[in-house]
């Protein structure tokens, strides 16, 4: 898409949903949101980039986000299985408005955000892929 | 059996939410462009969000975040059926984007999504 | 004893995680993904014999996730019919593994090779957590979970036919999820529970309260449900699904994936709503209707095929129609014969589609016309295949037959002998277009132009010979000893019908 309007609007827009993006995943331990949420808001961030700017990520950084997104995947699965294997295991409650005041919780929405944000971007690579 | 209709109308996200499903469901099972069908497939779970939301709605209920400064006896909404949800969102994001692929992949095949012609053409 | 304790939840977890762990090693390591997948499913074979074990010393096993009670936590239950689906499950997972290993690179393009192993223990990981949850919203992601990875099963192949077919099977079967979502609002919305135990004990009091919203819930699970298990108007999706898939998972999508949703069936009708509401709501009758048609259908539609891999495919679709019929019957000789139909039609057809990749991987040959002297070139395939094609057909001594008479028993039971005149005549036309095929292949002679046919071993790999053998075994272990299975399930079907 070349079109100068949309390139001088999303570039400050597209910054103000990276950081909404990663607000809602540093803060779901303790208010709503959390990962999913936050990450699919920071993956239309990036992907406002990849769609305004045009498709400069060419080559093996494109590969990158499964590979990220597979070991984020491995780390949060653990995290989150470590809660159901100890019995009512769930770490502290948490004080609204802190970061990481969730203690395991805070760590696997981290994990799961990143996760999704990697899922979301790798499909579409995938989709958009020309062959 | 006697219907009474006042109670319909308290509970209409009920019957909006019916309606969307049927209508997504058309959608779905008669359009012969397999993107509207995906698309159909969306409308029909946004339906059922609907519903679920509308269960776990209480009216005069706050979002339901602990807080210790609220007194004693504040109503909450019910979280469960919101967190229900999500998970649905997530399986049905994933059956979505699978379906895109397969979408891309056959569009490579064919020249077109338009199921009749991929039919004749098979 | 920390595994002994948690074990369920492992069995489940383990095979997804070798699941991922695979999408990993499908980037790195192509070629040593079979063989790991050997490893993760045999292990899941050993956690599963031992269940079973303990399930058969008469405990049922029951697992609350994170040491969460219920009706907060997500309950994992085993009973006898779990155990034992869980055990054929693995087994049959493991034999279609090993059998993998030299017939998946022929059929499929490398690039996705590993992929396919992927997908393969994405669906059984979600098939078993399907068969052991208690919690209706659990269910609901497992039955999606087993729709994508079998989706991913059929479009492994990467030719334009099974794209086609996979994504109708996606399309159909998430409206079928779709539906079953509805149906577990609605009991949510009725009974304030998603643990079916503490459902079903509050269904008990209720259900003359609400009897609408009950009737429009159990037509929704049977519409979600038989859509997704290819009962007969749903059946659209199975046919193009089945045949256009590699062998292997042709296989495994007609042996299991398509009983698991049966079994979920069973239970929703059985163990949650109860024999009552089945049958208030009219909802029996309607199963025992389209059983009867798919039984029918199903073996005419067979009949008139040419494709060998289509004509298993709507064979498939009668022989779901019997296990429908056992318990739409909702009598201890029908409940007991569909849960016996469910092991021995798994053995039969993987036997089936293992031989007739095998057939494939030989020769080429796709056709049923094409079966002359196959006999000669390869006997214990076609030994194999012979015997499970008996099965199907009913003949006594091989596993078919067994199922056959556990149903008429049902219907003598029931009251209603015309069901046995249609199993006679269903296994009459299974005869029609099973015995030509074996006909053909042993005692037709070859044209006199061709050199004369000697008798000689099999020319495929010792790996994709071994578990034709061993589910050829079973159909007969199952035809001559039926007794052990029978004495496992009748404690399941006590259950089921709360005698």
């Amino acid at each position: 898409m070349d079109d100068y309007i949309s390139k001088v609007v999303f570039r400050y827009v597209m910054l103000i949903v990276i950081i909404y993006g990663f607000y809602v995943i540093l803060h779901g331990s303790t208010s709503p949101g959390g990962g999913f949420a936050g990450g699919s808001i920071l993956a239309m961030g990036i992907l406002i980039y990849f769609f305004v700017f045009g498709s400069h990520w060419r080559g093996k950084l494109r590969e990158a986000p499964m590979s990220v997104g597979i070991g984020f995947l491995v780390l949060g699965a653990t995290v989150e299985g470590m809660k159901f294997l100890i019995p009512h295991e769930h770490g502290p409650v948490g004080t609204p408005g802190t970061l990481f005041s969730g203690g395991l919780v805070s760590l696997a929405n981290f994990c799961i955000g990143t996760l999704v944000t990697c899922a979301i971007l790798s499909i579409i690579y995938l989709l958009v892929k020309e062959d | 059996m006697e219907i009474d209709f006042s109670k319909l109308l308290l509970n209409y996200p009920y019957f909006i939410a019916m309606i969307i499903f049927c209508l997504g469901c058309l959608c779905t099972l008669t359009q012969h462009n397999l993107l509207k069908k995906v698309i159909g497939l969306n409308i029909m779970q946004s339906g059922i969000f609907l519903f679920y939301i509308a269960v776990g709605n209480i009216k005069g209920g706050i979002a339901p975040i602990y807080d210790p400064t609220l007194p004693e006896g504040t109503l909450y909404i019910n979280p469960l059926p919101s967190t229900l949800i999500l998970t649905g969102i997530v399986v049905g994001f994933s059956v979505t984007a699978f379906a895109l692929a397969l979408i891309v992949k056959l569009y490579n095949y064919y020249g077109t999504i338009y199921a009749p012609k991929i039919i004749r053409m098979r | 004893m920390y595994l002994w304790e948690n074990m369920p939840f492992f069995l489940v977890i383990g095979s997804l995680i070798a699941a991922f762990v695979m999408a990993g090693f499908a980037r790195w390591k192509k070629e040593w993904c079979p063989y790991l997948t050997i490893i993760s499913v045999g292990f899941s074979f050993i956690l599963s014999s031992i269940l079973a074990y303990r399930v058969a010393g008469g405990e049922i096993i029951n697992y609350y996730a994170g040491g969460w009670n219920p009706p907060w936590g997500i309950e994992m239950m085993i009973d006898e019919l779990g155990a034992m689906m869980l055990l054929l499950m693995t087994g049959s997972f493991l034999l279609i593994a090993i059998y993998s290993i030299k017939s998946i690179p022929r059929e499929i393009p490398p690039s996705v090779s590993g992929w396919y192993y992927s997908c393969f223990l994405l669906t059984l990981s979600a098939m078993m957590g399907m068969v052991a949850t208690n919690d209706f919203f659990n269910l609901f992601v497992m039955v999606e979970v087993t729709g994508i990875g079998a989706c991913g099963l059929v479009a492994a192949k990467g030719e334009k036919l099974s794209t086609e077919a996979a994504l109708r099977y996606l399309i159909l079967s998430s409206i079928g999820a779709t539906f079953l979502l509805f149906a577990i609002g609605f009991i949510y919305q009725i009974t304030g529970n998603l643990n079916m135990s503490y459902v079903a004990a509050e269904l008990v009091q209720i259900k003359d309260q609400y009897p609408v919203i009950i009737w429009v819930t159990i037509s929704f699970i049977t519409i979600g449900l038989g859509l997704k298990a290819a009962l007969f108007p749903l059946h659209i999706w199975l046919p193009d699904a089945h045949s256009s898939a590699p062998s292997a998972s042709s296989a495994i999508l007609s042996g299991l994936v398509v009983k698991v949703y049966i079994v979920s069936i069973m239970r929703l009708y059985f163990l949650v709503f109860g024999l009552d509401v089945f049958t208030g709501t009219y909802m029996r009758y309607l199963i025992l209707i389209m059983a009867s048609l798919a039984i029918l259908m199903g073996s005419f539609f067979a009949f008139v095929q040419v494709n060998l891999k289509r004509r298993l495919a709507y064979s498939t679709v009668a022989q779901i129609g019997y296990i429908f019929l056992g318990f739409g019957l909702g009598t201890v000789w029908g409940i007991t014969a569909a849960m016996l139909h469910i092991i021995i039609h798994a053995f039969m057809k993987v036997c089936l589609f293992l031989s007739a990749g095998a057939i494939y991987y030989q020769t080429g040959k796709k056709k049923v016309t094409q079966f002359t002297g196959l006999g000669y070139q390869m006997p214990v395939t076609m030994g194999a295949f012979t015997i499970a094609s008996l099965s199907m057909i009913g003949i006594p001594l091989f596993g078919g037959f067994i199922s056959k008479y556990g149903l008429a028993l049902g219907s003598l039971e029931a009251n209603n002998p015309y069901f046995i005149a249609l199993i006679v005549l269903s296994g009459l036309l299974n005869a029609a277009y099973y015995l030509p095929m074996i006909w053909q292949a042993f005692f037709v002679s070859q044209p006199k132009s061709q050199p004369k046919a000697k008798l000689k071993l099999d020319a495929i790999p010792f790996s994709m010979l071994v578990p034709i053998m061993i589910t050829a075994a079973g159909v007969i272990y199952m035809g001559v000893f039926p007794g052990g299975a029978l004495a496992f399930l009748e404690k399941a079907v006590s259950r089921f019908l709360l005698l």
